[in-house]
């Protein structure tokens, strides 16, 4: 899977979520839009819809029993947490390639 | 995308034997289609009843399993958190490690991974019921227990903290603490234990599995939308 691809899923994901009415279909989705942490639109709530139904998209695509662990994320310091679209794309990216633990 | 089965799924862990076995049993009987799990072979050979053999100390193992269930079945309606150790009952100042252990693996790290993932099966489609199983040593502050009561005192603490999580989007979770419940498990912690905790109870007789099987009803059903994030004590005032 490349970046653009998992891209892709997480837009799948969030227009889901507009959907369900839990995103404003205003919102504009780009690699550096903020998913968790200020600035961020969705709420705890939302997030967490969000990552389950992102978490099966990633398994159904790469064929493979795959989980995301937020503090595998390199780049995503959970004291400070303020992780983008393009930061959960490169983890993606890492974690269906197998380079994660 | 397959389709969800038509009937009802229950979820129960620790299905094999004991109170997981007679809850299987029952609501096999009220249509439900259960999923069981048990870490030795299934003791159940029904049409609807499907086992795994899981052990659910193992994050590992409970993800396979639940994401399976999700596969295959597409839904998860009601969770029974059972899985749990009952064992001889010591003070705390000679309470073995591999004991205390044995109660954190299964209580503790058990129902956690287990709602967790089934939670994230919930979350998907906004609805619910989740309920695990506590003790009436939590209440009673049972002497001998201080193992067993603490794992199962953070079993009704992470049930009520998932309540106020998953609220918004209508899924319940409670938990009952069923009075004593004579199974292999507690004939095998002796006549005199099972005569101390009698002695305590309000209602001084052993529950029946269809006294427990009717809270879980009662928890389970559409109606009880409103009741999260509470205990219910059977056979106590507490």
């Amino acid at each position: 899977m490349n970046e653009q691809q998992a891209i892709d899923l997480i837009k799948s994901s969030l227009q889901k979520l507009v959907n369900n009415g839990m995103l404003s279909k205003d919102t504009v989705v780009s690699p550096e839009m903020v998913l968790l942490g200020i600035g961020s639109p969705l709420d705890s709530i939302g997030f967490v819809v969000f990552v389950t139904d992102l978490e099966e998209r990633v398994s159904h695509e790469t064929h493979k029993d795959l989980y995301l662990v937020l503090n595998e994320i390199q780049e995503f310091n959970v004291n400070q947490p303020h992780l983008t679209i393009a930061v959960l794309a490169k983890y993606i990216v890492q974690l269906s390639a197998g380079q994660m633990a | 995308m397959k389709k969800p089965v038509a009937q009802q799924v229950m979820v129960i862990t620790g299905s094999s034997k004991g109170m997981g076995k007679a809850i299987a049993q029952h609501f096999l009987k009220e249509g439900y289609l259960v999923v069981g799990c048990s870490r030795g072979a299934t003791t159940l050979d029904e049409e609807n009843y499907h086992h795994t053999q899981v052990d659910v100390g193992d994050e590992t193992q409970v993800r396979a399993w639940v994401r399976g269930i999700k596969d295959r079945f597409q839904r998860i309606d009601v969770l029974v958190c059972n899985a749990g150790s009952v064992q001889s009952a010591l003070l705390m100042a000679v309470t073995p490690n591999d004991i205390l252990q044995t109660f954190i693996r299964s209580h503790i790290l058990g129902t956690y991974y287990v709602c967790r993932e089934v939670s994230k099966v919930m979350v998907g489609v906004q609805s619910g019921r989740i309920i695990t199983v506590s003790s009436l040593g939590v209440p009673l502050h049972l002497e001998g227990t201080s193992a067993y009561s603490a794992t199962k005192s953070a079993v009704i603490e992470m049930t009520k903290i998932l309540a106020k999580e998953l609220a918004p989007l209508g899924i319940t979770c409670n938990s009952f603490s069923p009075a004593l419940f004579l199974t292999e498990a507690t004939n095998e912690m002796g006549k005199e234990w099972a005569a101390r905790l009698l002695e305590k109870q309000t209602i001084k007789r052993a529950v029946s599995a269809d006294e427990i099987c009717n809270v879980i009803s009662f928890l389970a059903s559409p109606q009880s939308g409103a009741i999260t994030g509470q205990v219910i004590n059977m056979g106590l005032v507490s």
